[in-house]
């Protein structure tokens, strides 16, 4: 069973000040909503108020159809699993996984169906007389999950889950709970600073900063269409690039590229003549073909394989990145010529507002 | 660094004879000096710690006459001595009033000073530290000063020569406060966040959670408590004014102020005085290195 959360013009301030600052937000039941967004931006705070481990301090938290602000966290349908596992470190892995059912007075026999249960999609079952301590990380995180699981809960919140394992494990961890997610069915809200779990794991992105929502969205809608320049910034790795830029006799005038012109991407509204404005580029959108073209020099080559990253700039201008595809042979003080569709640019306005 | 100069600077791999001719004329014997003095040093305060022991347990098997004279090796006279004490002394009687106080101060000290200090660092309020820091200045005052108030305090409620007046004015020790709130900086907050989404109400998180994750903090401060408690000696002095609520302690003052002071029956008494706090401590040893670095790994 799940639910749907929504969160009606939520704030939360500690004295003066405010983190939250009026949150709008609907989750659908079983949807998977990713809270992304630097650090100190509110996404664990949101989370906590969610979860009712902080105080709301303004506006309204529904979880299905119940206003549940000042309901107590154990009743509020929902299950966390934390960054450092929380794991009740004088506990077996069967008493840590029983431990809420037992105080919600269910019989030892149902205690043990549903820890049982829960161990088994896990694969937890050989581990059950363990202590935390006698665990590795992704052990431990899968306890933490699976003593979320026995809950039933309405809505799973994970705050971070993968922050503290390594990146293989991460890798493993990160499939195993996106098929807990198809094969549970559960809503799901789930805060990270990492764009991969983000943009893999989530049917929406809601991207914060300063307790503020920036764009919802679903991930590759972010990636393709946002709304402003910290949005274009935030999605993607590595970041997209951006160019100072003027509008003159209908094309782009480069300001930290000597001046040189490109076509206007397609848009709806051209901005006005003179206007100041910010070109959006992504690294990959840089091509072999393309009517625009910029000469830079190469500063440094980053070969990955499969994929190869050249940081390069044009005397005076912000570094470039390039993703080059699998193109070889560059190196440090080579010239080359970056080229680009205007199509794929995206264009901010001095507010860095999107130019649709 | 040039070869040269790493050459000169490594007496590994210098030459056999450069090698000598760095470490000085005295070659390896200066290697030595420094944890000879070392040892020697140590030596020496073992012995300064140690000896005390070995004398009363030495004492124990003496004569009083033997003691004085200064006797400094097992005798045959444990016997009569102990025999001399039982004499002297209701001894079931002083050991349960002992073991009495320090058993109901040790829990009720730990209960109330890890809940104040659970509080302290649990729960936010504007308040808090100027509480925290009152509290702290008051160990400042010494119990010199404490005393009289204390004593018209406890005549008022009519305690005098009872427990109570024992255990009560130790139940609330700052220091074991200050020491819990520094140990619950390393709880880990989400544990109780964990607890309260799991359905704890706060008392439980305190019993369930907190006090057996802590449990090695608990061990220390028990070492603690229970010795000063079982040392204790002028508050009971002051208070307890009839030999049938003497703790161990205040006998062995009472024997040694005698007219002619049998070191002997003193010494029994005084082994059996330091017994329970050697046992508490070998029994928590393990876990009070934990405490004392650190509960919360």
């Amino acid at each position: 069973m799940s639910a749907g959360v929504r969160l009606e013009g939520l704030r939360k301030s500690y004295g003066a000040v405010e983190v939250i600052r009026g949150v709008d937000l609907d989750i659908e039941p079983q949807e998977f909503v990713v809270f992304v967004g630097p650090s100190g931006c509110g996404k664990s705070t949101l989370l906590r108020m969610i979860a009712g481990l902080e105080e709301i301090t303004g506006g309204d938290l529904y979880i299905g159809e119940r206003r549940m602000n000042d309901t107590d966290a154990s009743r509020r349908g929902i299950a966390m699993v934390f960054q450092s596992y929380a794991l009740y470190p004088h506990m077996t892995v069967r008493e840590n996984m029983g431990f809420a059912l037992k105080y919600a007075g269910v019989k030892k026999p149902e205690i043990k169906a549903q820890v049982d249960e829960a161990a088994r999609i896990l694969g937890l079952d050989q581990l059950m007389d363990r202590r935390p301590k006698d665990l590795s990380g992704g052990q431990r995180q899968r306890v933490a999950i699976g003593r979320a699981i026995v809950r039933h809960p309405e809505v799973f919140l994970f705050d971070e889950p993968l922050s503290n394992l390594d990146a293989e494990l991460r890798v493993q961890m990160r499939i195993e709970i996106a098929r807990l997610h198809s094969e549970l069915k559960s809503t799901i809200v789930y805060v990270t600073h990492d764009q991969v779990e983000a943009m893999t794991l989530a049917d929406k992105i809601v991207v914060l900063r300063d307790g503020r929502i920036e764009q919802v969205g679903t991930p590759l809608d972010l990636y393709d269409d946002p709304d402003n320049l910290f949005v274009a910034g935030f999605i993607g790795s590595p970041k997209m690039n951006f160019l100072p830029a003027e509008l003159s006799g209908g094309a782009l005038t480069l300001v930290e590229h000597g001046g040189q012109t490109v076509p206007l991407p397609p848009l709806g509204r051209a901005p006005q003549e003179g206007e100041r404005v910010t070109l959006g580029i992504r690294p990959e959108h840089f091509r072999k073909e393309g009517s625009a073209a910029l000469e830079v020099d190469v500063e440094i080559v980053e070969n990955l394989g499969g994929e190869t990253y050249v940081y390069a700039r044009q005397a005076g201008s912000d570094v470039l990145t390039i993703a080059t595809g699998g193109a070889r042979g560059l190196r440090q003080g080579d010239r080359m010529t970056a080229r680009f569709d205007p199509s794929d640019a995206l264009l901010f306005n001095r507010e860095g507002l999107r130019i649709r | 660094m040039s070869d040269v100069a790493a050459h000169r600077l490594d007496p590994e791999a210098a030459e056999p004879s450069a090698r000598a001719a760095l470490r000085g004329p005295d070659g390896p014997g200066r290697d030595m000096i420094g944890p000879a003095v070392k040892y020697i040093v140590l030596s020496l305060a073992a012995f300064v710690s140690v000896f005390p022991f070995f004398w009363m347990l030495v004492g124990t098997t003496n004569s009083s006459y033997d003691i004085v004279r200064g006797k400094a090796w097992f005798g045959d006279q444990l016997l009569v001595n102990l025999g001399n004490l039982i004499e002297q002394v209701d001894l079931p009687r002083v050991l349960f009033n002992s073991f009495y106080i320090a058993i109901i101060s040790t829990v009720a000290t730990l209960l109330v000073s890890s809940l104040a200090g659970y509080a302290f660092e649990i729960f936010r309020h504007k308040w808090r530290e100027r509480i925290f820091a009152a509290l702290l200045l008051m160990l400042s005052i010494p119990f010199a000063a404490l005393m009289v108030p204390l004593f018209v305090m406890m005549a008022s409620a009519g305690l005098i020569n009872t427990y109570s007046a024992i255990i009560l004015p130790t139940i609330a020790n700052i220091f074991i406060i200050f020491y819990f709130r520094q140990a619950t900086k390393a709880f880990p907050h989400e544990l109780r966040d964990a607890a309260k989404i799991d359905g704890l109400k706060e008392w439980q998180i305190f019993l369930r959670v907190y006090m057996p994750v802590m449990r090695s903090t608990y061990a220390a401060a028990t070492i603690i408590v229970f010795t000063l408690t079982w040392n204790n000696y002028l508050w009971p002095l002051i208070v307890l004014q009839t030999n049938d609520m003497k703790t161990m302690v205040l006998t062995i003052s009472s024997l040694n102020s005698a007219y002619t002071p049998d070191f002997g029956v003193i010494m029994v008494a005084t082994v059996i005085t330091t017994l329970p706090t050697l046992i508490i401590f070998f029994l928590l040893q393990r876990l009070f290195v934990q405490g004392m670095l650190g509960s919360v790994k």
